[in-house]
């Protein structure tokens, strides 16, 4: 097959058109790694190479296989393990040789001036020994002047599966994932086992197209046996897998003395023509098959979260604008419910809160009418008016100071109250406090005192001494005495001076009675004009904080209205997006479905798989 | 009191502890009797390992495998008895005998229709020298984890066959130690190195090869401590060997008188030696019965030592036994199983008893807990072993000639005292005195000779530990 027919599959087979479709609908969903993975296979597909990775678990003769097939010594074939790193056989005019050291994809060292591998050119015949002890990020490339490779097959020979060293293994499965063909070796000393067969079926989902080739046959007198029975394993196991057995020491071994007839019973003569049947000749049918199973593969994850998208678009959670709507209006619902409670708690409140300062206030005065009475029991106004006055005026500011800064107290405490109940968010008034109040406790009249001069003490005392001289002076008269005798001029003396005596407590005690009524009406005074004042700031502020609160809600309440209206505007929004969103999930299922169908059938007799969509 | 002693001493204390659980009680009377019987060993691997050939060779007779219809294979314990004699142990059913001859070598049993899902195990008496005081425990291919837990419950020991690393085989090695005591004292597997006569398709330096990879295997990180021992055997070649014939020595004298070419032509392949088209005299049929018997190397080393001069049957079956390996692997069994038949039987019980201690806990038994615990760490008998498999399989080296002694002072070639000590005859009482001071004393040194190593100071402490054991034994005589 030349470059010519090469051109021709590519142009006109259709599994071409189904992987770009894939590669474009990977690309669509933003699934550019999914794009990157099936555009290097596309690009290998183009090739014209097939490549066929020979794999299979310690010592079963994977290097030895590859050796007898392009008759040379290009794989390190040895009885411990031994092939540590892949070696890649292609077809090229003289036989080549090279290690290559495989440069990292991502990575520091990547930045580097050349991301070109880097090619140590070795003699083919020591190529075997070199990749020997080479690192496991090299693999050597050979190329060697064969019939069987010229038509394009690459054979790679892969460090061994499932043996005790599993780093080894990334290689192998590395050469799986751009397999054209797989040739699985097992040798004839023994049947599959389930390892093996679990790793056919993990290689049989990755690439259709698998030979099992049995080895070893030539130390084996029941090999048919074993193949047999291989056969039936496959079978059982429901793979589809031809078994070739071969002997590469027989064909070794023609090779060397040229015997056509013992070449053809190694099994190799059986094995390139099955790889020039099922491999070389069929390299659409692979490109089919490899295109289906990738393509069914990337498909499978796009359609797996789309699938996901799209019962969550139809049944699941709320989108964001719907919940912010719902949210809206609940607070709007709750914000009416407070409102209708804070005007009734607010009167309730200012109503206990006047009760309760006017309670306090009169409390506060009878204490200090109480002392006030107690002190002028005693003291005479007339000598202490002066400091009573100071005394009073200051008892009554402070009671005027504190009930007014309890009453601005249970305002605040008040005004807190409510703001909580009508939003919390809300400051609460500042200017609950009203100025002022002290002017109420105002200027204290003195009483009127009477002054008991010296006159008065006269008048009052020749009144009391005329009654006695009178008394004393008829009774001595009797005696025969002159009405002006010495006992009852002593007598009226005494009576003057008693009567003085008297005239002066009496005065003492109008007076004190006097001072009492008069600081009873001062404090009356100062009751009735500051708990007339003191009412009126209360009512005063409760307007306020009535007009205040009333202007909050009202602002909250347009708010919220407001946002409501905007969420429930962008919730319908979201419903309809979201309803064109799943219908354009759903044509874009629909649209993959039918990609898969076209996946389908690339490999038209195979039973069609079941999409999970 | 020996190791075997003290486990005794622990089950009855067990017993007693734990009278009123039947099940308890059931368990420890079975490993009662157990640790009377003969030693366990379980020859265990992958499907085609070679499992049955290897019991074949071991015994010298071909007994191994059994047929039993069904397709899977049962456990088959060969015992040693007077006569051949058979059991069944069915699953359902109790234990019945079943008829069993030796006809020609062979093993013949009429298992009377039983299916194999319908029996547990098979246990067949059968006179063979190997059989004394050794049962050999044929099993199917570990291809499910249940065969894997029923060996490591059955057998004291383990020949675990396999033909490259894989990694199931590591896996189960690794399943054989997942139990507390089993990890403090993993001295009871060999691998075996099996079907080595394959190794590098047959070619006629096979053995030398297998030899070399079992070597390496012994050293392997990925089975150190998993196995005491790594011997490439071919179990074909034994078999053959143990069992060569006249007849068959006739035949390959034919194949060793015919010229080289001819022979090497006809050794192409399989095919071509029993097919017609090659010009050997000999019936095409006795061909194909010797590569049975023998296998393609078998034939290309049998007919080259031939050619080498070992005409007569014993001196080709001699060698063959040699080069097989399986000489290497008898004495294996001898030095690692057979000769610490006491220890590995004691850890058998010690692993039962853990195993009570640990599905039945009660605050009564915590003493015995705390005293398994301590005699499991503290027995000289499990360091002795992991030294005696560390020295063997090099993972552990000391300068010539201390390995050597060391080797023999640990019971390395016999764990009597005379063959400790390095007697060949009969010593008397104060002969072996003085050679087991002069050890102690020597060992003490180099157990603080830093020009040693850390891991090399540790070994020489167990020697010193084995020479103070041995000073004990003196001095109770």
């Amino acid at each position: 097959m030349g470059e010519h027919g090469t051109l021709v599959r590519v142009r006109t087979q259709p599994w071409l058109s189904v992987l770009d479709d894939t590669i474009a609908a990977c690309i669509t969903h933003h699934r550019t790694d999914l794009a990157g993975r099936l555009e290097t296979r596309r690009s290998l597909l183009l090739e014209p190479k097939l490549r066929v990775p020979v794999i299979g678990e310690l010592n079963q003769g994977k290097s030895q296989l590859v050796n007898a097939l392009v008759n040379a010594n290009v794989c390190a074939v040895g009885d411990d393990v031994t092939t540590i790193t892949p070696t890649t056989v292609t077809h090229s005019q003289k036989p080549v040789a090279a290690l290559v050291a495989d440069v990292p994809t991502s990575g520091r060292r990547a930045i580097g001036p050349s991301n070109e591998p880097t090619r140590i050119p070795v003699p083919v015949d020591e190529v075997a020994r070199r990749a020997l002890v080479s690192t496991p990020d090299v693999h050597a490339e050979v190329g060697l002047p064969r019939e069987l490779l010229a038509a394009g097959l690459v054979l790679i020979d892969t460090p061994a599966l499932n043996s005790t060293g599993a780093l080894r293994t990334a290689s192998t499965f590395a050469a799986l994932a751009t397999a054209d063909a797989v040739l699985m070796i097992t040798d004839a000393t023994g049947e599959l086992c389930a390892s093996e067969l679990d790793l056919l079926k993990e290689v049989t989902s990755l690439c259709p197209v698998v030979t099992v080739v049995l080895t070893k046959i030539d130390i084996v007198p029941r090999w048919r046996k074993v193949a047999e029975r291989n056969r039936a394993r496959l079978a059982a196991a429901g793979l589809r897998v031809k078994v070739v057995p071969v002997s590469a020491s027989v064909r070794l071994a023609a090779a060397q003395t040229g015997d056509k007839q013992l070449n053809e019973e190694s099994g190799f003569g059986d094995l390139v023509r099955t790889l020039s049947q099922d491999v070389l000749k069929n390299g659409d049918a692979i490109a089919r098959g490899a295109t289906a199973v990738l393509a069914a593969q990337a498909t499978k994850e796009l359609i797996g979260p789309l699938t996901t998208a799209l019962t969550e678009a139809r049944t699941g959670e709320q989108g964001r604008a719907q919940t912010l709507y719902r949210a809206a209006q609940h607070r709007l619902d709750e914000l009416r419910r407070r409102t209708t409670r804070w005007q009734t708690m607010l009167s309730d409140e200012v109503a206990d809160l006047i009760s309760d300062v006017e309670y306090d206030l009169r409390d506060r005065t009878r204490k200090i009418i109480r002392s006030a009475d107690e002190f002028f029991d005693s003291a005479d106004p007339a000598k202490t008016w002066d400091d009573f006055g100071e005394w009073l005026r200051e008892a009554l500011a402070d009671t005027a100071e504190v009930n007014f800064a309890w009453l601005v107290e249970r305002f605040q405490w008040v005004a807190e109250k409510i703001a909580r109940q009508v939003a919390l968010e809300e400051a609460i008034p500042e200017d609950v406090a009203a100025e002022g109040m002290l002017d109420h406790v105002g200027g204290l009249e003195p009483p009127r005192i009477e002054k008991f001069t010296i006159g008065q003490q006269v008048f009052v005392g020749l009144r009391g001494s005329y009654g006695g001289l009178l008394m004393f002076g008829l009774a001595t008269t009797i005696a025969g005495m002159p009405l002006i005798n010495p006992i009852s001029l002593s007598a009226g003396a005494a009576f003057g001076a008693k009567s003085i005596w008297d005239e002066r407590s009496g005065r003492l005690k109008r007076r004190q009675a006097l001072a009492k009524q008069t600081a009873q009406r001062h404090v009356d005074d100062f009751f009735l004009s500051y708990g007339k004042a003191s009412k009126d700031t209360a009512r005063q502020v409760q307007r306020k904080l009535r007009d205040h609160f009333q202007a909050v809600v009202e602002r909250l309440q347009s708010g919220i209205a407001e946002q409501a209206t905007v969420a429930k505007r962008a919730a319908e929004a979201e419903l309809a997006e979201r309803r064109r969103r799943s219908q354009e999930i759903a044509a874009e299922v629909d649209r993959l479905a039918v990609l898969h169908k076209r996946i389908q059938a690339l490999v038209a007799p195979a039973a069609p798989r079941e999409l999970t969509a | 009191m020996t190791l075997a002693d003290r486990a005794h001493a622990m089950l009855r204390e067990a017993l007693d502890l734990y009278r009123d659980s039947p099940r308890a009680t059931n368990w420890l009377r079975h490993h009662v009797d157990r640790l009377a019987e003969p030693l366990r060993v379980a020859v265990a691997g992958q499907p085609e390992a070679g499992k049955s050939t290897l019991v074949n060779s071991l015994v010298g007779e071909e007994i191994a495998p059994l047929s039993v219809e069904g397709g899977r294979q049962i456990l088959t314990w060969y015992r040693g008895g007077m006569n051949p004699r058979a059991q069944v142990y069915p699953v359902q059913a109790p234990p019945r005998d079943v008829p069993a001859a030796r006809m020609g070598g062979r093993l013949h049993i009429d298992l009377e229709g039983w299916r194999s899902d319908q029996l547990d195990r098979v246990i067949v008496d059968w006179p063979a020298r190997t059989l004394r005081g050794l049962t050999l425990i044929d099993t199917p291919g570990i291809d499910s984890s249940e065969v894997g837990s029923r060996i490591s419950l059955d057998a004291d020991a383990v020949l675990y066959l396999m033909r490259q690393p894989h990694s199931t085989d590591v896996g189960f090695l690794q399943s054989l130690q997942d139990h507390p005591i089993a990890r403090e004292a993993p001295v009871n597997s060999i691998v075996v190195l099996s079907r080595a006569d394959e190794v590098g398709g047959g070619r006629i330096d096979a053995l030398t090869s297998a030899k070399q990879l079992a070597r390496r295997y012994r050293t392997d990180v990925g089975l150190t401590g998993l196995c005491q021992n790594a011997i490439a055997v071919s179990g074909l070649l034994a078999h053959a060997g143990r069992t060569l014939t006249e007849e068959e020595m006739v035949s390959l004298g034919v194949l060793a008188q015919a010229p080289r070419r001819q022979l090497e032509t006809a050794m192409v392949s399989a095919d071509r030696f029993v097919g017609d088209g090659v010009p050997l005299r000999l019936d095409s049929r006795v061909r194909l019965a010797l590569l049975e018997r023998f296998g393609m190397f078998g034939i290309r080393l049998v007919t080259t030592l031939i050619r080498q001069g070992f005409t007569t049957v014993d001196a080709l079956s001699a060698e063959l036994v040699t080069r097989s390996g399986l000489a290497e692997l008898r004495e294996s069994i001898r030095q690692c199983f057979t000769d610490r038949h006491d220890v590995l039987k004691a850890r058998s019980a010690l692993l039962a008893l853990e195993v009570v201690l640990r599905m039945e806990p009660r605050p009564a038994a915590r003493r015995l807990v705390s005293a398994l615990e301590a005699l499991v760490v503290s027995a000289h008998d499990f360091r002795e072993l992991r030294l005696l498999a560390a020295l063997h399989g090099g993972r552990t080296t000391l300068p010539d000639p201390l390995a050597d002694e060391a080797r023999r002072l640990v019971g390395g070639v016999g764990t009597a005292l005379p063959a400790r000590l390095g007697f060949e005859r009969e010593a008397s009482g104060h002969e072996l005195h003085d050679a087991v001071s002069d050890a102690l004393r020597r060992w003490q040194e180099q157990a603080e000779n830093h020009a040693l190593g850390t891991g090399q100071r540790r070994a020489a402490r167990v020697v010193v530990r084995s020479c103070e054991g041995m000073v004990a034994q003196l001095t109770r005589i």
